[in-house]
């Protein structure tokens, strides 16, 4: 109890010695992990979404009028391990289709129904998945029967880009932030040692054990990084529910909600990290500190 | 009690501190360090304390094998080892007896221990009455007796004094030697590094003259400097002249110190040898 107490202590008064240099270090890591938990809730965003739209993505191919057996082609192409699903629309369920399509264009239905016969027949396709819809329309097009296959084309492909890029620029962003929060921690735990270099010195002639003199400066850096990450944490949620409704309206095409167990989870990584981020940044400060290694 | 074999400092950058030393202090003695700057005893009580480890030789402290234990073996080492040094290293902010209870507080010793022993060890170098003083509060003289309060406090097998008179004037230096005799005399081995000629003169005990990393004399009731035709003065620690309240305190605190309670915890060198060997038979 009494060395609680004085791990506690020792690494508050170490905090209250020092709170300007402390205050900076919180002050990082609120940032970067504030930066952090955004891009996360804009990853997941923009996943969701993406993941919405390319739900209803389906290539389609159309067939043309000489090709006898469908059935079978229908068979292989359900065989390929890209595709999830084939339907095939027969030509009378294409001309309804092109019908409600077009209802309020009598030009384009008065041509229907002139000769219904001109729309074609179509194999409708989801793929597994969004990426490999490149691969099946270039596979379909060398198909023979198959007239022209259509889709959503370029726009899926975007996208898809966007998505993997902000993946990969948050956790870009994320390490590089992390790296800084952590040296910045480093650098408190540092002056903090160098501050209290005379004490050590005799702990250590005193046979003091070397994780107790450790042991409050890793603390000092833990309660620093779990500060830091709890307001980002804090500010994140609260800046979400604040804005939400504004940003919603801006962008009504994205759907901004994100679920409520999305970004609990988020909050508790983001608060651990903090406490990782504090706990590394401290130990490479008494890792390389001078008046720390025996 | 302190066993140096063949030992060889050099220190990054090439500068040779000490060449093939080898030197063997028994339990209880007291054995002065003597020779000039630069000479090698501070490399000596550094080796000793094992904040340094020899380029090459062995070295035993306390039935330990020093040179050999790794890193997070020696807090336990400095345990049985208290030091003193020219510049006190006595914590601005704390008390008197804040500094002498800190050794046992960072050691993890019970509170009881605490209240118990470092009253006990402050009537022993005479500063009772300034318990509660700061160290900015204390002549120099009572602050290097607070600093061997704090040395001798864990009642430790071995002190280690690296120029402990080097900031006091003579007189204020025959009562820290004075203490550091009467701790020896409870069985604590002793090593002291000094300038002081009239301290090693007067005390006549074990020599042992460093010159340029080399033992160049090693002679028991030593002078400091070699002459066979010394004339053998007066002890000063036994001189009566000057004595002041400070002194008579030390008087009576001499009687206490032999009724200072052994620390258990620290076991008696023979059991430290079994240890080692113990250790040794598990690795």
């Amino acid at each position: 109890m009494s060395r609680l107490q004085y791990v506690f202590g020792e690494a508050l008064r170490n905090m209250g010695r020092n709170a300007l240099v402390v205050l900076g270090a919180v002050l990082a890591v609120f940032v970067s992990l504030f930066l952090v938990f955004g891009t996360l809730m804009f990853g997941e965003i923009a996943s969701e979404n993406a993941a919405q739209w390319s739900d209803d993505v389906r290539v389609e191919a159309f067939l043309s009028d000489e090709l006898r057996n469908v059935d079978q082609l229908q068979g292989e192409i359900a065989e390929w391990s890209d595709v999830d699903e084939v339907t095939y629309v027969s030509k009378p369920e294409a001309v309804e289709n092109a019908r409600e399509i077009f209802a309020d264009n009598q030009a384009i239905l008065d041509l229907i129904d002139e000769d219904p016969s001109f729309i074609p027949a179509s194999l409708r396709i989801r793929p597994s998945d969004l990426q490999d819809y490149d691969g099946i329309a270039s596979r379909l097009e060398a198909t023979p029967g198959v007239l022209e296959v259509i889709s959503a084309g370029d726009a899926v492909n975007q996208l898809i880009s966007l998505r993997d890029g902000l993946q990969v620029f948050s956790w870009a962003l994320a390490i590089a932030l992390g790296a800084a929060a952590i040296a910045l921690i480093a650098n408190t735990i540092h002056m903090a040692v160098y501050a209290r270099r005379e004490e050590i010195e005799i702990m250590k002639l005193v046979g003091a054990s070397n994780w107790y003199v450790r042991v409050p400066f890793l603390l000092e850096g833990m309660l620093e990084g779990l500060i830091g990450a709890l307001v980002a944490v804090a500010v994140g949620l609260g800046a979400y529910r604040l804005g939400f409704d504004q940003i919603q309206g801006l962008v009504p095409l994205i759907d901004l909600t994100v679920s409520t167990d999305f970004l609990l989870q988020r909050a508790i990584v983001i608060v651990l990290f903090g406490v990782v981020v504090g706990a590394v940044g401290s130990a490479i400060s008494l890792a390389v500190h001078r008046y720390i290694r025996t | 009690m302190i066993r140096l074999e063949n030992v060889t400092k050099v220190y990054d950058g090439g500068v040779v501190a000490l060449k093939d030393v080898s030197i063997d202090v028994s339990k209880g003695e007291f054995v002065f360090l003597v020779g000039p700057s630069g000479s090698g005893k501070s490399t000596l009580i550094r080796l000793m304390m094992r904040e340094e480890r020899p380029t090459n030789g062995e070295i035993w402290i306390a039935g330990k094998h020093a040179s050999k234990m790794p890193n997070w073996k020696v807090p336990h080492l400095r345990r049985s080892i208290g030091t003193v040094f020219q510049d006190f290293k006595l914590l601005p902010t704390k008390t008197v007896f804040e500094n002498v209870s800190y050794a046992l507080e960072v050691t993890g010793r019970p509170r009881n221990l605490v209240r118990n022993q470092v009253p006990q060890v402050l009537k022993l170098v005479g500063l009772s009455a300034k318990s509660d003083r700061y160290p900015r509060q204390l002549s120099g003289g009572e602050q290097q007796r607070v600093s061997v309060a704090r040395a001798f406090v864990n009642r430790p097998l071995i002190l280690l004094a690296d120029e402990p008179t080097g900031n006091l004037d003579p007189a204020t230096s025959v009562g820290i030697m004075r203490i550091l005799d009467r701790i020896n005399r409870t069985g604590t081995t002793v090593v002291m590094a000094t300038h002081d000629h009239a301290i090693v003169d007067a005390m006549r005990r074990r020599v042992v003259q460093v010159e340029r990393g080399r033992i160049v004399r090693d002679q028991s009731r030593g002078a400091y400097e070699q002459r066979t035709d010394a004339v053998e003065p007066a002890p000063i620690i036994r001189t009566e002249a000057g004595e002041s309240r400070a002194a008579r305190e030390l008087a009576e605190a001499e009687a206490e110190l032999a009724e200072l309670p052994i620390d258990e915890e620290f076991e008696s060198p023979d059991d430290l040898d079994a240890g080692e060997s113990f250790e040794e038979g598990l690795g």
